[in-house]
């Protein structure tokens, strides 16, 4: 029983994330959410080891171990780019999907 | 199942609302630290040390600090409006549905599931090593751990693309601005700490042979005494430095060589050559601890960097 | 040979690693080494493929299901030669720019790691390692972007983040049910035991979902947009041409080796109707997009779906056409990039109004431009007709009317996209309206990339072999 209530955890925590990262309107919230989806799935594969009556299977923990480093390697990079975001959100001012301003482009040299 | 496993099983979900729904970021980024924590005690009850360690020192202590150090860093800025009304509640349905059914999905997973790990178990005299999850993390499945290095290199240098050298700015600290009345205390804390970091890191890293421990864990120690030091008043590392750039890559390097050797021997990637499997993967992982340590020391902002 | 597919890992990996830590003028040597002896390596396993038939490699001399094993099939060596080609190319695009060199040494190890994610990514035999492979890619794309010049840099590598992330991390859920489910990560067990019970249904379901994501398919095309428009050229052309392919071939692998005929049957339609969307909402918008490179995001979109469209039509025929469509349009889109690059820096803006007149003063990117834009929008012989021909007759062979007549108008409305950009730029210039260029070079790589793209379309059987050398498709 004991995996089977932390795999549910994991998915009410990867389902609140979800929700979060595509409704929040602040960068920092999204980044939090971003590593939030991830400790879910973390939660869930633990539990899904912790079943064996012949001990641990030690697969899901490596798999585990390897999620938490990419996972930190996203984090870190999203927050750096944060950092030199000017505004708070990623959508505000032009969308940018139309292209419609008249910035210039970053293929041009100085 | 005990009351403890119900509290924490419990808390989790509790926390990351938390962390998602606070207007207030600070608020947000000290949730997102307890949950972390909370984490650390959940992983331990699942019987996975490993990750535990690791989420202790990485989920809280590194990203913890890291969301700390970026708010700090840009400041107070208007608040953002969150999508629209309709929108919301459409994803709300949607997300509720889909945990709903996953959840099913859980609940029909066989209880006495197959698994690799009595195949893992049987094949661990081979490993060179004598914890089943350091056998799998660098011998069974090292080759995902060597594109994971890569990851992590990546990372570090898409954070560096256009981050100012301190060298260029030497007065500037990291985080804590001169006149920051915890820099004594820091500076004391610092020299009294560090010395013990070490000392754990390298005994985490000695350990992850035949016990929970290994690289990653010793790394995150190490790190965390590294940005100690920072604080402290030490001198960061210069991202554009070319020692620096040259630790940052040592270890991955490394590995990718070791990596390498048994293809020009005409056998497979990362095959370790028969008695040979212990001394390398001991060497693999001193030369990965220390790269790491300095990636995640240099995901921090150097010169107290901020916004544009 | 089987050595050849672990030295097509090792190589950029090694390379970007030396890359990152050497000074600038040594940087670009080593990285110009590496794109070399990759393109080598891709050839070898190709070669082996090709006189052999399918290998494996299993990674650290352990066998599946406890090790990951490498495969060259067929698949795998098309687009390990395909990413050979389009990587290559756009490498020699960047080392050739002198007057860049600092922002190419810094650039360089990004796009050797995103060579070495796609060359992991395609040839991997593990649902895991898939995961590590396409946050590989991501990562370094994400850098990519960030490295632009443009104010904008940071914005558009953070909302291509924060997109890739939930995709991969649905992927990895499914992976973790799939896991706890049947205790392995290799497809072939996968492929003999995955059914209809919930939890494989549920793995599926996000797997599938994810990947959508990841692969910016229709209703969720919008967000790679910004950084195709924002990045540098470089970055645009192989994160349209390639990075944005990578979702769709792990879904290929899983739809081929692991998910079981009751899935595919129910979930062909659905991507079907979504892939429909993406060719019609992508080629509409291309058409009235102010901006050249705005034109080509769209046109990615748009190519998103007629890949997706194997899926609803599910035949041998169509996934060669798939994967047809997958080679010409990452040549070709790569082209448009650095094509559109080279006049943006020529003109110093690439608004589609401010092109009149000038194929003349700039031959060589939009000769390469007019290339790949026949690709784009299949005109024979180019590799872009083969590809959506096998489509399209599929289509009609498999009863899909309905789709068969949404890639015919995609192709129509492609040509009138691309019509829109060659007209006014064949036009004659206004008298008296004097022309800004700064440099006019700068397109040679662009032409020889549309030119692959050309080639294909000329020699299909030589491709279409080597992809049913393997035992893939």
């Amino acid at each position: 029983m004991t995996p089977l209530l932390y795999a549910s955890s994991g998915v009410a925590v990867f389902a609140i994330a979800l929700y979060r990262i595509f409704t929040a309107g602040d960068v920092l919230r999204k980044i939090i959410a971003a590593n939030l989806l991830g400790g879910g799935v973390f939660l869930i594969l633990v539990a899904i080891a912790r079943r064996p009556a012949a001990g641990i299977d030690p697969v899901p923990h490596a798999l585990v171990l390897t999620g938490i480093v990419v996972s930190v390697s996203a984090t870190a990079c999203a927050l750096a780019l944060a950092r030199r975001l000017e505004g708070t959100t990623l959508d505000d001012g032009d969308d940018g999907d139309d292209g419609s301003d008249d910035t210039e482009v970053a293929g041009r040299g100085p | 199942m005990t009351a403890l496993d119900v509290l924490l099983a419990g808390a989790l979900p509790v926390l990351a609302w938390r962390a998602l729904a606070t207007d207030d970021l600070h608020e947000a980024v000290v949730f997102f630290i307890a949950l972390g924590l909370v984490a650390a005690l959940a992983w331990a009850r699942l019987d996975a040390p490993d990750i535990a360690l690791v989420e202790a020192a990485v989920g809280a202590g590194v990203t913890g600090s890291l969301f700390v150090t970026t708010l700090r860093a840009r400041g107070l800025r208007p608040p953002a409006s969150p999508a629209p009304r309709r929108a919301r509640i459409a994803l709300a349905v949607l997300t509720i549905a889909s945990a709903l059914g996953i959840g099913a999905a859980l609940a029909a997973l066989p209880a006495e599931p197959p698994g690799l790990g009595e195949l893992v178990r049987a094949s661990l005299p081979e490993t060179g090593v004598q914890h089943t999850v350091t056998a799998v993390l660098l011998n069974v499945r090292g080759y995902d751990t060597l594109l994971e290095m890569a990851v992590l290199v990546a990372a570090v240098l898409a954070v560096l693309a256009r981050a100012p050298s301190p060298s260029a700015r030497p007065a500037a600290r990291p985080a804590a601005p001169d006149d920051d009345p915890a820099r004594p205390l820091i500076a004391v804390l610092a020299r009294l700490l560090v010395p013990g970091i070490i000392l754990v890191a390298g005994y985490l890293l000695w350990r992850g042979a035949f016990a929970p421990g290994g690289a990653f864990q010793a790394a995150a120690v190490l790190a965390g005494g590294g940005i100690l030091a920072i604080l402290a008043g030490r001198r960061a590392p210069d991202p554009h430095a070319r020692a620096v750039r040259r630790g940052l890559v040592f270890g991955p390097g490394a590995f990718v060589l070791i990596a390498a050797v048994p293809l020009i021997a005409g056998r497979h990637v990362l095959e370790y050559p028969e008695g040979w499997a212990k001394v390398l993967i001991v060497a693999v992982e001193v030369a990965l601890t220390f790269s790491i340590a300095l990636t995640l020391v240099l995901f921090f902002p150097a010169s107290g960097e901020k916004g544009t | 040979m089987t050595g050849a597919i672990g030295w097509a890992i090792l190589i950029p990996l090694g390379g970007a690693l030396l890359a990152a830590a050497a000074g600038e003028r040594a940087s670009r040597w080593i990285a110009a080494l590496a794109a070399a002896a990759t393109t080598c390596a891709a050839i070898g396993v190709a070669a082996s493929v090709a006189r052999h038939g399918p290998s494996r490699h299993p990674a650290g001399g352990w066998l599946a299901p406890l090790g990951i094993e490498l495969r060259a099939d067929g698949l795998a060596a098309t687009m390990l030669l395909t990413i050979a080609a389009v990587a290559g190319l756009v490498a020699a695009h960047a080392l050739a720019d002198r007057s860049r060199a600092a922002a190419c040494a810094r650039s360089c190890p990004l796009w050797l790691f995103t060579w070495a994610a796609l060359d992991a990514l395609v040839v991997s035999g593990d649902i895991f390692n898939l995961y590590v492979t396409l946050e590989l890619a991501t990562l370094a794309a994400v850098g990519l972007v960030a490295d632009g010049e443009g104010p904008d840099a940071p914005r558009a590598a953070l909302r291509y983040l924060l997109f890739a992330l939930p995709g991969s991390l649905l992927y990895l859920l499914g992976v973790a049910l799939i896991y706890g489910e049947h205790g392995a990560l290799d497809p072939a067990t996968l492929g003999a035991h995955v059914g209809a019970s919930a939890p494989d249904t549920a793995a599926m379901a996000l797997m599938t979902a994810g990947l959508c994501l990841k692969a910016a398919l229709f209703p969720l095309h919008a967000w790679p947009v910004l950084a195709y428009t924002r990045a540098s050229p470089v970055a645009g052309a192989l994160l349209a041409g390639l990075v944005g392919k990578a979702a769709f071939l792990v879904l290929v692998r899983l739809w081929l080796e692991v998910y079981p005929a009751t899935f595919t049957s129910a979930a062909g339609p659905v991507l079907g109707t979504l892939a429909a969307g993406a060719i019609l909402w992508g080629s509409l918008h291309a058409l009235w997009q102010p901006r050249l490179r705005a034109v080509i995001a769209y046109s990615s979109v748009a190519h998103t779906g007629y890949l997706f469209m194997w899926f609803a039509l599910g035949t041998r025929d169509a996934l060669a056409g798939a994967l047809f469509v997958v080679m010409s349009h990452a040549a070709a889109s790569a082209s448009m990039f650095l094509a559109t690059g080279a006049i943006a820096r020529a003109l110093g803006h690439d608004r589609v109004e401010g092109l009149t007149g000038l194929a003349h003063r700039l031959p060589i990117p939009f000769f390469a431009l007019a290339l790949a834009g026949t690709s784009a929008m299949a005109m024979p012989p180019s590799s872009g007709f083969v590809g959506k021909w096998l489509l399209v007759r599929a289509a009609f062979e498999t009863g899909h009317r309905l789709w068969a007549a949404v890639m015919l108008i995609g192709g129509l409305l492609a040509a009138a996209y691309v019509f829109r950009l060659l007209r006014r730029a064949f036009l004659p210039r206004p008298a008296g309206e004097p022309i800004a260029i700064t440099r006019s070079s700068g397109g040679h790589a662009a032409l020889a990339l549309a030119l692959v793209a050309i080639a294909l379309g000329l020699a299909p059987g030589l491709a279409l072999d080597l992809l049913r050398g393997g035992s893939a498709p």
